[in-house]
């Protein structure tokens, strides 16, 4: 019997080796769809609003969280039971939040019976969210998840968000390098890599014109959810009830004007607040399972995601991240940069965007066509999970397919995820 | 065109004897080698048609053969149950001698055409192996660490050993090097990587990593291979410029089983596909025709006869230039010539 068992399991392994054969590689392999694929079928976002002046300056992290999770909920009409777990990329709450994360996800309406964590891998913590979602549900472990991420810089950015360095650290080169401000090091990366002002200006005035222009067009009307928050108007000191439905950072910008703003961390240097992205409010969620599994409960399928890498680089380097990370999504894809239609790439500085671009030889016009952090914003914890809906409904408007989306991560490391949309 | 049934047997592999010009050998599997027994079949050309002189009955399919160079009689085949099996053709019903090491299939077997006292083998199990028909065990083993379809020595010099893999790469091992970490291996190309000259006309980009199921040595040009696989497209490579392939000849709507470069032209090779045909290509190096080197492969003609996956190609070493022989999971061999499968040229 031993002998018999042992020559089914070579036949069935010779069978699958020949069907490996005929299967397509590269995109023509990455576009078929599968009932083992993990799919989107709801991804949304608050707006996100300015810092301390904002539409969201009034509301903790956890209500915008609340507020995208019962958006969630209603867009895709998914019963809140079947969801088993709930990931929550965050950067500056205390404790990561998971406390008032879980309370959120109870008060929007998933039962106790829902999991819910937080998770802090910096500026990638929403793509994390949804990555570490996305593969429970390959691994089996659990069958639908959400993928979310939030931040609340008006209530919680500032200098008490990193523990002071011990003595090691700080006596340990590249550890203490981990602790050089973000502004600091890119002024100095900028310099290093000829990054010219100019350069930067017209690539951050561009992001600018290009989500203006979006705006316009209703281009974010299908990934933002409103919502109606309570804001104290700095004037009157009156608190009201307001609907905030718009990103409130974008703005008309030109190269000129930007160029007269005074670069922030170096007399001689380039970076300025108009060429960074904005320090902004907001949250972000999507939510996944395996095909076979929306196909039987009738969710409506946005798109797949197929692999997500994750690289380090230097802490001094972090800007270069996502020219590290998004080769190596290619690859574990099988498909290269030409195989892709849109790449959302965030845009923590102009600086660093601009030269992950220029080094990867990505087309600008692929790069963030609805603009970017620059225009509109950057919170932290939510920006990974943000990507998601602004990709998939962009590729869907212009007919395309394939996506990636990427950043760079604080303390030297560089993350990026391909997409297929539907 | 001449054929051959291998009634309920799906041929793997067809190989003509280096000694005898009417002479092949095929190794071939039932229900499509997947599981049951594997048959070596010695058939002979005659005036009648192929007429089977012997076979061979064995436990497990026969993925590859290759004829002895030291007996006439003589041949090697590669095992799905992990054994190499020595077979003469005058001998009884069963092999004169037999080895197992491999942990898994055996997919090629290859005899040394200058030492013609060492053989090698790949299987499954990762790895390239060293032998010699006078010991029962292995020479030497080199590890590829993915699944080895295809392993060669080199037509041109004795101790240099080349390979393909599931992991999309062409290795190329140097048996005189010191044995290290590399265990002789000199380089790693990716097959999938793109040429390093953007050719016109064709599709230049990569789409990523690609099973290499077949791989062969230009008989001429002694740094030229070429080597086909799941994409479909065959590949040449130099390995003068080892970096990634020189030429690419698209063409075959499903994966390239096996490929073989004419013994007697210096820049014609044919392939076998799961696309059921048999095509004939020129890498476009013949200076008579144009090329220079390097210049432009094209598809000179196909035969689609095949009514299955096309599985093996081999060319005849005696007389005329173009006869070959193909062997298909319809069961069938042909023996064939291919200038009348020929295409007017562009």
């Amino acid at each position: 019997m031993a002998n018999q068992a042992g020559t089914t399991s070579a036949a069935q392994s010779r069978v699958s080796q020949v069907a490996s054969h005929m299967q397509p590689s590269g995109r023509p392999s990455l576009l078929e769809k599968h009932p083992d694929d993990v799919v989107v079928t709801a991804a949304l976002r608050t707006p996100i609003t300015k810092g301390g002046k904002g539409g969201f300056k009034d509301t903790a992290g956890a209500d915008l969280l609340h507020g995208a999770f019962v958006n969630l909920i209603q867009r895709s009409g998914i019963d809140p039971k079947l969801v088993e777990d709930i990931a929550v990329g965050c950067v500056l709450a205390p404790g990561g939040g998971a406390t008032e994360f879980r309370a959120a996800a109870l008060a929007a309406g998933f039962p106790d019976s829902v999991g819910v964590k937080s998770l802090n891998r910096q500026c990638s913590s929403g793509l994390m969210a949804v990555t570490d979602i996305a593969n429970a549900i390959k691994s089996g472990m659990i069958e639908i998840g959400v993928g979310a991420g939030v931040e609340s810089m008006s209530t919680q950015y500032g200098p008490g968000a990193v523990t002071e360095f011990s003595e090691l650290l700080e006596n340990h080169k590249s550890a203490a390098e981990c602790k050089v401000p973000m502004g600091q090091l890119s002024e100095q990366m900028a310099k290093d890599k000829g990054i010219s002002r100019k350069d930067q200006d017209a690539f951050a005035a561009n992001s600018y014109q290009k989500a203006i222009a979006a705006q316009k067009k209703g281009l974010f009307d299908q990934e933002i959810a409103p919502l109606k928050v309570k804001w104290e108007d700095p004037k009157t000191e009156e608190t009201k009830e307001i609907t905030v439905s718009r990103d409130d950072g974008v703005r008309e910008v030109t190269a000129e004007s930007l160029g007269k703003i005074r670069a922030a961390f170096a007399k001689d240097g380039s970076i300025h607040a108009g060429n960074a992205s904005q320090v902004s409010d907001g949250a972000a969620a999507v939510l996944l399972m395996k095909r076979s599994t929306a196909e039987r409960l009738g969710q409506q399928i946005l798109g797949k995601f197929v692999q997500a890498s994750i690289v380090g680089v230097p802490p001094l380097l972090m800007g270069i991240g996502p020219w590290k990370a998004i080769p190596v999504a290619l690859e574990k894809s099988g498909i290269t940069k030409d195989d892709v239609d849109i790449f959302e790439i965030n845009e923590a500085f102009a600086s660093q965007c601009l030269w992950c671009a220029n080094e990867l030889g990505l087309p600008h016009e692929k790069i963030n066509p609805k603009g970017g952090a620059i225009a509109f914003g950057h919170p932290l914890g939510c920006t990974g999970a943000r990507q998601v809906s602004t990709l998939l409904y962009e590729l869907k408007r212009t007919n395309k397919q394939v996506g990636v989306t990427s950043m760079c991560v604080g303390t030297g490391m560089g993350m990026a995820a391909v997409w297929v949309a539907e | 065109m001449l054929e051959f049934r291998t009634s309920g047997f799906n041929p793997y592999s067809v190989k003509y004897s280096p000694f005898f010009d009417s002479r092949l050998a095929v190794g071939s599997g039932a229900n499509f080698g997947l599981v049951g027994n594997g048959r070596l079949y010695i058939l002979n050309l005659t005036p009648n048609g192929i007429a089977c002189e012997k076979f061979f009955e064995t436990q497990d399919c026969l993925f590859d053969l290759t004829w002895s160079e030291q007996h006439e009689n003589q041949l090697l085949t590669a095992g799905g149950d992990g054994s190499i099996k020595l077979f003469d053709i005058g001998v009884g019903e069963f092999p004169v001698a037999g080895w197992q090491e491999h942990q898994r299939e055996v997919f090629a077997v290859h005899w040394n055409l200058l030492e013609k006292q060492t053989f090698l083998s790949s299987s499954w199990d990762g790895t390239v192996k060293i032998w010699t028909p006078e010991r029962k065990e292995s020479l030497m083993t080199l590890p590829v660490h993915s699944c080895v379809y295809s392993a060669q020595y080199s037509p041109h010099h004795p101790q240099i050993v080349t390979c393909v893999s599931r992991d999309s790469h062409l290795r190329v091992f140097d048996l005189r090097s010191k044995p290290s970490s590399q265990y002789h291996l000199q380089f790693a190309i990716p097959i999938h990587a793109p040429p390093k000259m953007a050719l016109p006309q064709v599709h230049n980009r990569s789409v990523g990593p690609t099973e290499s199921l077949t791989h062969d040595w230009n008989k001429y040009r002694d740094s030229v291979l070429a080597a086909g696989g799941v994409d479909g497209v065959v590949k040449t490579f130099d390995l003068r410029n080892p970096s990634g392939p020189v030429n690419l000849l698209p063409g075959h709507d499903y994966a390239v089983r096996k490929i073989s470069w004419s013994p007697h032209l210096s820049d014609v090779l044919l392939s076998a596909s799961y696309d059921m045909t048999c095509r004939v290509w020129t890498d476009g190096s013949n200076v008579d025709q144009g090329g220079n080197g390097a210049g432009l492969g094209r598809e000179l003609g196909r035969m689609d006869r095949h009514t299955e996956f096309a599985m093996g190609v081999d060319w005849c070493l005696f007389g005329a230039e173009g006869w070959c022989s193909t062997c298909a999971w319809d069961e069938r061999v042909l023996v064939w010539d291919v200038r009348e499968f020929m295409r007017p040229g562009p």
